[in-house]
């Protein structure tokens, strides 16, 4: 049986095809300012990758702030569930992974999970773009920096710069008056970064981390917040591949469930 | 009339056109009104109580009232001497988003909503403080205390020094003090002592309120969507402004048809029973209820100053002299208080556990207003507390404007699917 998982985020839209368990194809496009119709088009692109039609798609579950938009799913459930879903089907070496921090464009969240991989507790950040994926991309805009290329070049950094700011407009002037002052591009980012990891680090310990600890979302591409995480939260952590399509692989799975269920 | 404030310093008061932010403010209650209106199944007693926050009928009747009517803030300012006195208290607390901005051209912007949305409305001359001789204000929490200065060059306000410190020595003594000076303003201001039998009065109406809530509130346990919370908030916040005898008299008609209305068993609780706790949720900005309802849950309980706590409560003398009610009022307005302003907030958590236990909640929601720091500092304690007594908790940071409803959205639903 195929089914497929949508998700909405605020940042980018994903889509995810699974056959019994195996992941077929997946797809990822910029939101943009018409959420319903770039679902649309991240599923189709998604299935056209395999040669499949619509109608070879036997469910389809979406999920982030757009799942209420689209019109092909049957069901929506929240990301945070999505999330934990698609980690849990994963697993992770060594045992089962009880804390996810999840980075997406708008939001942070960190999940934590009881033994049976269920979500138990979660927290997010409060209506603030501080640390999350579009706080990035404005930090890479104002140093000209390609959004891929910010973790290599953390990781290069010859001194640690601490970013006192942690709303986004102000570390944004902040990074403007960090360059008049001649500061190298590599340790302003790595300053940024650690100001990320620390916020994220903050939140983990507040609801109780456990290893092992799981790094999904765009976020999770950037190896220099991967390696500040890892330093600050002193444990290694579980980066599943495609870490951005985790909550539409929760969703696909979720809609498997529903054939069962029939 | 006498005021607190003596002007050694003058700011003139800052007055704005009120025309295009009424309108604004006219249409979220309307706006409101209407959606509750199509609820299904609902009561017919309710409509009468949407006309308290749609019409102007009340504030015309105040106005050609022969009573002085005293705005008041807070829980703390003390009804039962007000209505003594014969005058009549109006609550000014505020939950309109769309005064916050004209506000904000005096006040700072760093502080809370419920302050900034009610300031807005002596700038505009609009609102129920239009219809008000004098402010009763309660020192509850720091911007409670600096509003007063800025009330100060509309109308004359009078302070409650609140008590910060519930246990402490001399706070019995103190407050008796304090609820006594504000007895001797309000005769001052009416130009006559009040003497036994009024106060009696008081008391007796206000625990006849608190009777009738409280039959509602054990009939509403069982089932719960007689009412929706929106319903029943919408109903104790109109006691805020209605003329309390009429109050009353619509809600025995109210009690009595949610008893009918029972036998039907159409009002059970819809998907999980929530408790509300935290900062006051006021008409119209009832977007998170509004959420929860969407999402096909139900709030079964809150401990709020603007809601059940409000009406729970009442003064019970043991001796009906002057004195003894007095010392009944005092009590009442400190001890079953759960306003995080006290330290501590040990009495706040064994309400809410309590209040979460009898409702049966399948979780809480602590909600918390930004910039009102004595509600977030004692989240902590309050969720640890929840946490250890396996009932689930999720804590949401808003404010009173609209833009962050899908954010909400995404995490009630991911809590209702947790508890699921």
């Amino acid at each position: 049986m195929i089914t497929a998982g949508v998700d909405i985020g605020s940042v980018g839209t994903k889509a995810l095809i699974l056959e019994d368990g195996k992941i077929l194809s997946t797809e990822i496009m910029p939101t943009g300012s018409r959420p319903k119709i770039t679902a649309q088009m991240v599923l189709a692109k998604a299935l056209a990758k395999v040669k499949l039609k619509p109608d070879d798609v036997r469910h389809v579950v979406s999920t982030g702030y757009g799942r209420r938009v689209v019109d092909f799913g049957e069901k929506t459930i929240t990301e945070i569930s999505a999330c934990a879903q698609g980690v849990k089907f994963l697993g992770a070496p060594k045992g089962t992974v009880r804390t996810i921090i999840d980075l997406g464009g708008q939001d942070i969240k960190v999940i934590t999970l009881d033994d049976e991989g269920n979500t138990k507790d979660f927290v997010m950040n409060d209506k603030c773009a501080a640390g999350t994926g579009r706080f990035l991309e404005v930090i890479a805009h104002a140093l000209e920096i390609e959004l891929a290329k910010l973790g290599e070049l953390a990781l290069q950094a010859k001194q640690t710069i601490t970013i006192n700011a942690t709303c986004t407009v102000f570390a944004e002037s902040e990074v403007i008056s960090l360059l008049a002052q001649d500061v190298k591009k590599q340790d302003i980012i790595a300053g940024i970064v650690d100001s990320i990891a620390e916020r994220i680090a903050a939140m983990s310990n507040k609801i109780g981390m456990r290893p092992t600890v799981a790094f999904t979302g765009g976020g999770a591409q950037n190896i220099g917040l991967v390696k500040s995480l890892e330093k600050k939260l002193d444990t290694e952590m579980y980066i599943p591949e495609l870490p951005q399509f985790i909550n539409a692989l929760g969703s696909a799975l979720v809609a498997q469930r529903l054939q069962s269920l029939r | 009339m006498k005021t607190d404030f003596e002007k050694r310093y003058q700011r003139a008061p800052l007055h704005r056109p009120a025309e295009k932010v009424s309108a604004r403010v006219r249409a979220a209650s309307e706006d409101l009104a209407a959606r509750l209106h199509k609820q299904p199944d609902r009561l017919v007693s309710l409509p009468y109580y949407e006309e308290l926050f749609t019409t102007e009928k009340r504030k015309k009747e105040l106005q050609i009232l022969n009573r002085k009517v005293v705005g008041t803030y807070c829980y703390f300012a003390p009804e039962e001497l007000i209505y003594a006195s014969g005058d009549v208290p109006i609550r000014l607390c505020s939950g309109h988003s769309d005064t916050i901005t004209t506000a904000e051209e005096l006040l700072p912007r760093d502080i809370c909503p419920l302050v900034k949305s009610s300031f807005g409305f002596p700038i505009l001359g609009d609102g129920w403080i239009d219809a008000c001789d004098v402010i009763a204000l309660p020192t509850s929490c720091d911007a409670k205390t600096k509003l007063g200065e800025y009330l100060a060059d509309y109308l004359p306000v009078w302070m409650i020094n609140l008590p910060k410190i519930k246990n402490y020595d001399g706070l019995k003594e103190y407050w008796l003090k304090e609820i006594k000076l504000f007895l001797h303003k309000l005769e001052e201001l009416n130009g006559k002592k009040v003497k036994a039998p009024e106060l009696k009065n008081a008391l007796q109406l206000l625990k006849r309120r608190a009777e009738l809530y409280r039959a509602m509130y054990e009939l509403r346990l069982a089932h719960p969507l007689l009412l929706s919370h929106q319903d029943l908030l919408m109903v104790v916040q109109s006691s805020f402004y209605d003329d309390l005898p009429r109050w009353i008299n619509q809600t025995e008609l109210l009690y009595n048809e949610m008893k009918k209305a029972s036998a039907t068993g159409k009002y059970a609780a819809k998907g999980k029973r929530l408790m509300i706790t935290g900062a006051p949720i006021i008409w119209p900005n009832f977007k998170i209820l509004n959420i929860i309802t969407e999402l096909g849950s139900t709030v079964v309980a809150d401990d709020m100053c603007a809601g059940h706590q409000r009406l729970w409560d009442y003064a019970e003398p043991d001796e009906w002299t002057l004195e003894g009610m007095l010392e009944a009022v005092a009590a009442r307005y400190i001890f079953p208080s759960v306003c995080p302003c006290f330290t501590t907030s040990y009495d706040r958590i064994d309400k809410i556990l309590h209040l979460a236990r009898e409702a049966k909640v399948d979780g809480v929601i602590y909600h918390d207003l930004r910039l009102c720091q004595i509600f977030d500092m004692e989240k902590d304690l309050v969720v640890k507390v929840l946490k250890e007594n396996q009932i689930p908790v999720i804590t949401l940071h808003t404010d009173y404007g609209q833009e962050d409803v899908e954010q909400l959205r995404t995490r009630i639903e991911a809590f209702l699917e947790m508890i699921l």
